[in-house]
């Protein structure tokens, strides 16, 4: 016997808010996503050390003062482009707010 | 996808499973004891009453997405099992042909009729459920491995530990396995009783393929896997002096369990007993609360009815004696009293077709 294909359904919805049950599963993604990456670059490491080619004891050192000075600015940079969505602000001009079409009238 | 990345996000969901075992399941049962000892008596609530309590709150409603989508991320999806296993058909396939494919160890009936409800649901979140792909039993195996993330390789596994309790002091000449999957429950029987005749039947062709495949490869010559519906096999009646089942009577709706059992009575010799396992035994309202909702979630529709059942009475109406409801220990280091984790509730369910009885 072979199996029919039928048309997706909806998934199940735990959350009071369905956007929380997708933005959910776009976060396990990402966190499985970064674990996958995170496991990679520490196999990529032990070859590198392994063949010379990188000293991973130093890699592990905490960075000393210049180093850390050197690398705020992008620091910041990153927390800036993460946490300014917060704000709700717009980058170009645009008419503000939420706005809604429902009471448009045709022909109007 | 490489084998490193598949390895890696699967461990990172079975981590994330057993943070949700441990921590986040005792979390929500706190938060029930908390209301409940506020409320009423514990004991006496219902299930809907743990529902009132439970299912507004963030997090019973985390704990509910996780134990979905857990799953559903361990099959499906970039990393899932369905994927990596796709990805790599033509040499999977190419070890399924090395299976001797017909004859002493294997039987395969293409013409069989699947039943509407095992067709009808994609069981445990496998899409395509155990049946439809050739590489479903491959894919089950590799899933099985992990399903219940506390149960290490230490010990006695659960399949062992049931053989152990099924057995008890006795060898029986003839065994047959209903349900057998890919033969994770047949094996324990075909090793320990290498002079018995061991048959064991499943409607899921990927999964016997397999069972078959494991069983040349530890040389068994005393079994056989058959393509065929548990609940109408072509045994002669009184053919064999133990019946088991493992995982299985959840799987089918209450009329199909009715079947099952009446099948199971008739290819049984009098005084044959028949030992199943499965998930039925819940003491309380919480339990059971907890079990409908993995039901739901886990795309498991007959696990939920199987718990409401009276099958101590279904099994006397059907003429069983000596029947036996017990809980059972799925690992050596698990103590059922003090236990506080997920789990689930194992039961033995067991039975005896009376002597001297020919029907
Ligand atoms: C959860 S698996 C358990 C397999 C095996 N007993 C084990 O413990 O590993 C349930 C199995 O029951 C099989 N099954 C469901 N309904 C059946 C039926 N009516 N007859 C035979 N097998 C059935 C499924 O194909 C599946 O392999």
């Amino acid at each position: 016997m072979t199996r029919e294909s039928k048309p997706p359904r909806a998934e199940q919805q735990f959350f009071d808010d369905p956007a929380i049950d997708r933005i959910m599963g776009a976060f396990m993604s990402l966190a499985t996503e970064h674990y996958v990456l995170l496991d990679r670059f520490r196999a990529l490491e032990r070859e590198l050390a392994k063949s010379g080619a990188i000293n991973s004891a130093a890699l592990d050192q905490e960075p000393d003062e210049s180093e850390r000075a050197e690398s705020l600015a992008d620091r910041n940079a990153f927390v800036e482009a993460l946490m300014r969505p917060l704000l709700g602000e717009q980058d170009a001009l645009g008419a503000p707010g939420k706005f809604s079409l429902k009471t448009t009238k045709s022909g109007a | 996808m490489n084998d490193r990345s598949f390895v890696a996000a699967q461990d990172f969901l079975l981590s994330a499973k057993t943070f949700w075992t441990t921590t986040l399941y005792g979390a929500v049962r706190d938060s029930y004891a908390d209301k409940a000892s506020s409320s009423q008596d514990e004991a006496s609530a219902s299930v809907e009453a743990v529902a009132e309590a439970l299912e507004d709150t963030t997090l019973y409603q985390f704990y509910a997405w996780l134990e979905r989508h857990l799953q559903r991320m361990k099959y499906a999806g970039r990393y899932g099992l369905v994927s990596y296993h796709d990805e790599r058909r033509a040499a999977f396939l190419d070890s399924l042909d090395q299976i001797e494919s017909e004859g002493r160890l294997l039987e395969l009936n293409e013409n069989l009729d699947l039943p509407a409800y095992y067709t009808g649901v994609d069981i445990h979140q496998h899409p395509g459920g155990v049946w439809s792909d050739a590489l479903a039993g491959i894919v089950y195996e590799r899933g099985a491995r992990t399903t219940t993330p506390l149960l290490g390789a230490a010990g006695k596994d659960v399949h062992e530990r049931f053989t152990d309790v099924a057995l008890g002091d006795g060898a029986p000449k003839t065994v047959l396995d209903m349900g057998c999957g890919f033969g994770k429950s047949t094996q324990p029987f075909y090793r320990r009783l290498p002079d018995s005749r061991i048959e064991a039947v499943d409607l899921a062709a990927p999964c016997i393929k397999l069972a078959a495949g494991m069983a040349q490869k530890a040389q068994a010559k005393n079994v056989r896997f058959r393509q065929m519906n548990a609940s109408n096999t072509d045994y002669a009646s009184g053919s064999f002096d133990l019946v088991t089942s493992t995982m299985v009577l959840h799987e089918l709706p209450p009329k199909t369990i009715g079947e099952f059992l009446d099948e199971a009575f008739r290819v049984l010799s009098p005084g044959g007993r028949m030992v199943n396992l499965d998930f039925y035994s819940l003491p309380d309202a919480f339990r059971r609360f907890i079990h409908h909702g993995h039901a739901r979630r886990n795309n498991e529709p007959y696990m939920g009815p199987l718990a409401e059942m009276d099958l101590s009475a279904l099994l006397k109406s059907k003429g069983f004696v000596d029947v036996e409801i017990v809980p059972f220990k799925e690992s050596d280091d698990i103590d059922l009293e003090a236990n506080e984790s997920w789990r689930f509730p194992w039961t033995v369910i067991a039975a005896t077709k009376p002597d001297g009885c020919t029907s």
